[in-house]
């Protein structure tokens, strides 16, 4: 009995210890490292981001390489859990040793996996973390990609100015993203000279919105500026009409960017202003190899990319254009390629500040008979936006 | 004695209510959330209205809550969960059938009463009368499973009925959504009948007595597992018809249900535990002083959960048999 456990204790060890065995990958190959959510909540948006990396990897590979190396790329699912995910990185750094890493999906475990990255000193683009925060705290080896979350409704507040705005109401959900949106809308109303006569928080899973838009109307705002995903700002629109509260405009950060906003929706969601990161329209945008990975992205998966898998395309031509300046992957040449190089990608410039931001620039649409518009900024605005929005009682019934 | 103390817990409470009433006004004008004109007072009322409605259909879940409770002195944790199964059902007959949210109650309230007795009989009737922490444990375990079929199924993604979305102008200022009324009138119907059911008929009569007295209800001839399972049919239905109301109004996904459980405590301790009409004046209650918090004190939205169950805390100290509750032994 007491054998056949040292046996198996034995057998166990032998299992665990297997890994650290030293991987050894080949010289011709540059290994790049992520985990990222293939399941759990966030495995829809981060599962379009693995999309654009599965092409972008396969196009080098078939093509000339980076320096003329293959890329070995690996994969691991985070399950959309933050202490998965410092275990994986650790995992890739330690045990796979990989050349280089990507960050995972979402502001929160990637602020969480960022002190591992410092600690091993990996320069790791992050394509999935819009949070400013995570870039305030004395971060090197950390890079933005995005427009941070502090400028999403940079766009919705110039047009409210425009349009003659003076009083507007600021809410979001009580977490990290929502309250960072909130708190760069709050210093643009300031910039723009507009009043904020509102900003408050409601928790997560709040349903009712009645009494905080009466408040709201009370307070005589003539704009909403809401920090909200898909379903607080679903809910929101849909109340403002069942109070018959007529604003000037009303602005979502992410929900009216989801294709189900208009049509859950219906005439409700006409007019709403949302703000994305990118757009495949390629005749507007003009970005240099758009029209061809939009191209190439649709082909293979049959839908368009949308801003997740634009900007983790982007992420990776960044890496590709680092380690051609570098000269090799060495990490110590990539991160000082990184902290001083220009380029160009699929959805825009790319240079970054002292402290690793790139001034990404996202645009604001407009939802105009069920499409999402671009509206602002005006040099790549599709269509002039319509607003302010038509009273409830003038809007057709469905 | 024991006469006084129960006199006085009365008082105590009420001054409590009061008082707790008064605070949110109390704040809105040390805040400035208050204007003293008319155009003030018509955004108060719609606030209240719709506090109102909202409390009907708050009310109708948790006496399915309360049900349970008082016949069987069982917890149902999971009964979230079966609101928040009402609202997939009706979903999924809108959606894929394009049955009209309302008429589908004649299809998702046997459906839902089939639920409650196989609830019942499969894992109820082997936990009533024993220990306390058994049924609350399995009702647990019921309510997580129920989550993660639904997530399985559905996915965590939001759904919401597109319904009635236009408002209803009372008055040149004061606007209550079509669906909201539309739930209230339904939620009062349902309840009221519920109620007649239970003070006329013969069955209602039977549960009314085992909710009193088991054993001497059994002596009278009641068969009491009959009772059992008509009260968990019921109680599964009035839940359902919450969640097909829920449905129209707001978004919801496999989780919201957490939430409607906790509500349905929160009026159910308010009302009185047990007690039917108890809870449909805690519903209503609890869901206009939500109201008046989130209108007037800054912040107030997100303070609201705070509010509430802080407030059961309160009951439960002061007075715990709440407004109506019967007495404990």
């Amino acid at each position: 009995m007491k054998k056949s456990f040292v046996l198996i204790l034995g057998f166990a060890l032998a299992l665990t210890a297997a890994p650290f065995v030293e991987k050894s990958h080949a010289m011709d190959k540059v290994s790049l490292g992520i985990a990222i959510s293939q399941t759990g909540r966030y495995a829809e948006p981060a599962g379009r981001m693995v999309n654009s990396y599965k092409l972008y990897v396969d196009q080098v590979n078939a093509g000339k390489g980076w320096n003329g190396k293959k890329i070995d790329f690996i994969l691991l699912d985070d399950k959309s859990d933050k202490q998965t995910s410092i275990k994986l990185y650790e995992k890739l750094i330690t045990q796979d040793k990989v050349n280089l890493t990507i960050g995972p999906y979402s502001s929160g475990i990637t602020d969480a996996v960022a002190n591992v990255l410092e600690r091993y000193k990996y320069p790791t683009m992050a394509p999935g973390a819009s949070s400013g925060i995570i870039w305030k705290k004395g971060r090197k080896y950390l890079f933005n990609i995005i427009a941070i979350a502090q400028d999403y409704q940079k766009g919705a507040i110039h047009i409210a100015r425009d349009i003659g705005v003076k009083k507007i109401a600021i809410v979001g959900e009580d977490s990290l993203f929502p309250r960072q949106s909130a708190e760069g809308a709050v210093e643009w109303a300031k910039k723009l000279g507009l009043e904020v006569v509102l900003n408050e928080n409601y928790p997560r899973k709040q349903t009712d919105f009645t009494a905080l838009l009466q408040k709201i109307k009370a307070r005589r705002a003539e704009a909403l500026i809401s920090n909200s995903y898909f379903a607080d700002a679903a809910a929101q629109i849909r109340q403002l009409r069942e109070l018959n509260i007529n604003l000037k405009i009303f602005a979502g950060t992410v929900g009216p960017g989801l294709p189900k906003f208009a049509k859950q929706l219906g005439d409700t969601a006409e007019y709403v202003l949302g703000f994305s990161q990118w757009e495949p329209k390629p005749a507007i945008l003009k970005r240099p190899g758009m029209k061809e990975f939009i191209a190439a992205y649709k082909k293979r998966y049959g839908v368009n990319p949308n801003y997740h898998a634009g900007q983790s395309y982007a992420s990776l031509q960044i890496f590709g254009d680092a380690v051609a300046k570098a000269g090799s992957a060495d990490r110590d040449k990539v991160w000082k390629a990184l902290r001083t190089m220009k380029t160009t990608t699929v959805i825009g410039p790319w240079k970054v500040d002292d402290t690793n931001l790139n001034q990404h620039e996202g645009l604001t649409f407009q939802i105009l008979n069920g499409e999402r518009k671009i509206v602002w900024p005006k040099k790549i605005s599709e269509v002039p936006y319509k607003l302010p929005m038509p009273n409830w009682k003038e809007r057709g019934k469905n | 004695m024991q006469e006084k103390a129960e006199i006085r817990s009365k008082y105590w409470l009420a001054l409590f209510l009061v008082a707790a009433y008064t605070v949110p006004f109390g704040i809105g004008i040390y805040t400035d959330n208050v204007f003293f004109d008319l155009q003030w007072l018509a955004d108060l009322t719609t606030v209240i209205l719709n506090g109102i409605m909202q409390g009907g259909v708050y009310a109708m879940f948790a006496v399915g809550l309360t049900l349970i409770f008082g016949v069987m002195r069982i917890i149902n944790v999971a009964h979230g969960e079966l609101v928040m199964l009402g609202a997939y059902l009706t979903w999924m007959f809108f959606f894929y059938v394009g049955i009209d949210p309302l008429l589908a109650l004649f299809l998702t309230l046997p459906i839902a009463f089939v639920i409650g007795v196989l609830i019942q009989k499969l894992l109820l009737n082997a936990v009533v009368g024993g220990p306390e922490l058994t049924p609350l444990l399995i009702t647990f375990g019921l309510g997580l499973t129920i989550i993660h079929i639904v997530e399985a199924i559905f996915t965590t993604d939001y759904r919401t009925i597109p319904y009635a979305p236009d408002a209803l102008q009372i008055s040149e200022s004061i606007n209550i959504g079509r669906s909201k009324i539309i739930s209230f009138v339904m939620a009062s119907f349902i309840s009221i009948s519920v109620f007649f059911f239970l003070k006329i008929h013969r069955i209602g009569k039977a549960i009314r007595a085992t909710a009193q007295n088991a054993d001497v209800a059994m002596v009278c001839g009641i068969n009491i597992f009959h009772i059992y399972m008509i009260t968990s049919g019921l109680a599964a239905a009035l839940a359902v018809a919450g969640g097909a109301l829920v449905s129209i109004q707001f978004g919801f996904n496999p989780e919201t249900g957490v939430l409607y459980t906790l509500q349905a405590f929160a009026i159910i301790v308010l009302g009185g535990r047990g007690h039917y009409i108890g809870a449909l004046i805690g519903g209503v209650m609890l869901a206009v002083i939500e109201s008046l918090i989130s209108f007037m004190i800054p912040n107030g939205t997100a303070m609201v959960e705070i509010a509430s169950y802080g407030m059961m805390v309160f009951v439960l100290l002061i007075r715990p048999r709440g407004l109506m509750g019967p007495k404990e032994n």
